[in-house]
């Protein structure tokens, strides 16, 4: 059967990476782009929760990842639209 | 490594042998992150990498495993929501103050004249916060301010009644105080603790729930301002 480190390694390889992504990644000086590769580094995160079974924590997290997007999104385009050079 | 200093045995094996990887995968994230915002110029660039050292507190948090990881991990969540929707309105409102222009409060890409933003809100509102009311705690008021934003958003194309926000704040501090009174309560008068239970679990429903109200106070100084 598939053994629960996997899913445990699986989300640090994809938090590690994710961090990475977001912190040198390819493109990253448009913030659209890197506020997108946050995503990475949160779906890891989801896998550690669900290896050690936090239910209500994955949850929330979940609900609070989506909410930070939608707020990063908002300040973005907010500021796109005031004409700050980003 | 020897992780054996102090291990309930409540704790599982795998939790205690997943231990020494997942900090050191908590303090790799956070020092990305952490890295990245030393070497950033740029505001808004560094606080969206602000959200990566958040994933490494929650990674360092989660290792600890068992139901105190979880009680912990939910602070910790709400903390970094707040945290950066100060800091994103921070950021807005310095820039636009600098360019002397506004933009819109909520800007979005297409108009959101849909059918379901006229008829349903209420309802849909209405049914969101009798099962947050049911559920109670922390994850009901969730439910229930999710409920509350859904009609608030869906209202402000009609005009948001900006009067009520006051009123809003005030209950979601009253609750505050009864959550507070419920943790007291079972300290000092530990027969009392069902008492206790239903008045932190639902002073922290409502508290939750009415955290929509801090959005509802900035919406209203962005009407003020016209």
């Amino acid at each position: 059967m598939l053994n629960i480190y996997i899913w445990f390694y699986t989300g640090v390889v994809l938090a590690i990476l994710g961090s990475i992504g977001t912190a040198i990644g390819p493109g990253v000086k448009d913030p659209l782009v890197r506020a997108l590769n946050t995503e990475i580094a949160a779906v890891g995160v989801s896998l550690i929760f669900l290896t050690y079974n936090h239910t209500i924590a994955l949850v929330t997290y979940i609900a609070a990842t989506t909410i930070i997007t939608m707020i990063l999104l908002r300040a973005i385009v907010r500021l796109e639209e005031v004409g700050a050079e980003l | 490594m020897s992780a054996s200093v102090l291990v309930p045995t409540v704790v599982s094996p795998i939790v205690v042998s997943l231990y020494v990887p997942a900090i050191f995968t908590g303090l790799i994230v956070g020092l990305i992150g952490l890295m990245a915002i030393a070497y950033q110029k740029d505001d808004l660039n560094a606080l969206i990498l602000t959200d990566i050292v958040g994933m490494g507190m929650l990674i360092l948090v989660a290792a600890v495993g068992t139901d105190l990881a979880e009680a912990l991990i939910l602070p910790g969540l709400v903390v970094e929501l707040a945290e950066i929707l100060a800091i994103s309105e921070i950021l807005m409102s310095r820039e636009m103050r600098k360019k002397g222009e506004t933009a819109e409060l909520i800007p979005l890409p297409t108009s959101m004249d849909m059918e379901v933003m006229t008829t349903a809100p209420t309802f849909l509102a209405i049914i969101l916060i009798v099962y947050g009311a049911f559920l109670s705690g922390f994850t009901g008021g969730a439910v229930a301010g999710g409920g509350i934003l859904f009609y608030i958003i869906s209202r402000r194309m009609r005009g948001v009644p900006s009067d009520t926000w006051e009123g809003i704040a005030g209950v979601s501090g009253i609750a505050w105080c009864l959550w507070l009174v419920g943790f007291l309560v079972f300290f000092v008068f530990p027969q009392y603790w069902l008492l206790a239970l239903f008045l932190a679990a639902f002073g922290v429903f409502i508290k939750v729930a009415f955290k929509a109200g801090l959005i509802g106070v900035i919406g209203r100084e962005e009407f003020n301002k016209k």
